[in-house]
């Protein structure tokens, strides 16, 4: 078992930095998320929200992985968050459902806000290979090595929606076309591109809060 | 927003997410005081579940029954299900960074 810990300091508010982090998909650079879904929501005696999303995420293999390892570079995860409004607390638990013999990698991320009002993320995994024939240590190393890459790819993603979040609620008024900010890394344009025209398909009734302002950024 | 695992739930999907984050904006940021006393936070917990109820509740109905059928045809009930039962998403051991190595590793 590989075990992988990392925290993060964001300079915004707990309630910003958490909208941020369940907007993230889709965003330039989680392009291998092929799909995301609610399957439940409730509401818990205390008043916290747990919801579970299950998501499709699109894969590749190492090089070195034998043929048939697996029958698809996809893989079903599912993530459990809570989101606890008055502790200022959001745990999120992430699991892959599939080829779970070759890699389970279970993640914890919680954001908890600091006394002096900036966001602390905590992130924890736990990278467990049972796959054996001698390529259970590669397997780990390699998911403890692709994981640490997502986990840099994962934060800008979420400062990504975080600028966007934060720049239209500095600007109370609906905002046109041009002031669209375009923070997006080269290479990934393409991916933003296909969102935003597939985005723009869907009619939406006019703005009130920031996430309409948001959302029509992000549909022009 | 991402789309769905099912392309006839992508629109009740995309109408479910708006509906919800609008909502959930206000939720994170509750009107009133961090320190407020457990019954306060009680009722305006249930305020703003009935109001997550009104606005969403419907859309919500109509997008988790797509995404229940689709989650069932694709055979995905079943992982889902043995997933929960095998190892039910809990708290993870405190990390022990003096103890000896685990098995695997």
């Amino acid at each position: 078992m590989k075990i992988f810990t990392q925290s993060f300091l964001y300079d915004d508010p707990w309630s910003i930095v958490s909208l941020a982090f369940f907007l993230r998909y889709p965003n330039p650079y989680a392009a291998h998320v092929t799909s995301c879904d609610v399957i439940s929501r409730d509401f818990t005696p205390s008043g916290t929200l747990v919801t579970t999303r299950l998501i499709l995420k699109r894969g590749s293999l190492p090089r070195w992985a034998p043929q048939g390892i697996i029958s698809r570079a996809e893989s079903w995860v599912i993530e459990e968050s809570e989101v606890d409004p008055f502790g200022q607390v959001v745990k999120c638990k992430t699991k892959n459902l599939d080829h779970v013999k070759v890699m389970q990698v279970e993640e914890h991320v919680h954001f908890c806000q600091t006394p002096e009002g900036h966001t602390l993320q905590t992130t924890e995994a736990r990278i467990v290979s049972g796959f054996g024939w001698g390529l259970t240590k590669r397997i780990e190393n390699h998911g403890l090595t692709r994981f640490k890459a997502n986990v840099q790819r994962s934060r800008e993603g979420v400062s990504l929606i975080l600028n966007l979040l934060r720049q239209s609620r500095l600007q109370p008024m609906a905002l046109g076309e041009a002031d669209v900010p375009t923070p997006l890394p080269q290479g990934h344009t393409d991916a933003a591109n296909a969102h935003q025209r597939q985005a723009s398909a869907e009619q939406n009734p006019p703005p009130v809060g920031t996430w309409s302002r948001l959302k029509q950024w992000l549909r022009p | 927003m991402a789309h769905s695992l099912s392309d006839e739930c992508t629109p009740l999907k995309h109408k479910y997410d708006s509906c919800f984050n609008a909502w959930f904006e206000g939720y994170l940021e509750p009107a009133m005081n961090v320190s407020a006393d457990p019954q306060q936070r009680e009722s305006y917990s249930k305020q703003k579940a009935a109001e997550y109820e009104e606005k969403c509740g419907k859309i919500w109905e109509d997008y988790r029954l797509c995404v229940q059928k689709a989650v069932k045809d694709k055979g995905l009930d079943t992982l889902l299900q043995q997933a929960r039962e095998e190892n039910p998403l809990t708290e993870p051991p405190p990390v022990d960074k003096s103890s000896s190595p685990s098995p695997n590793s």
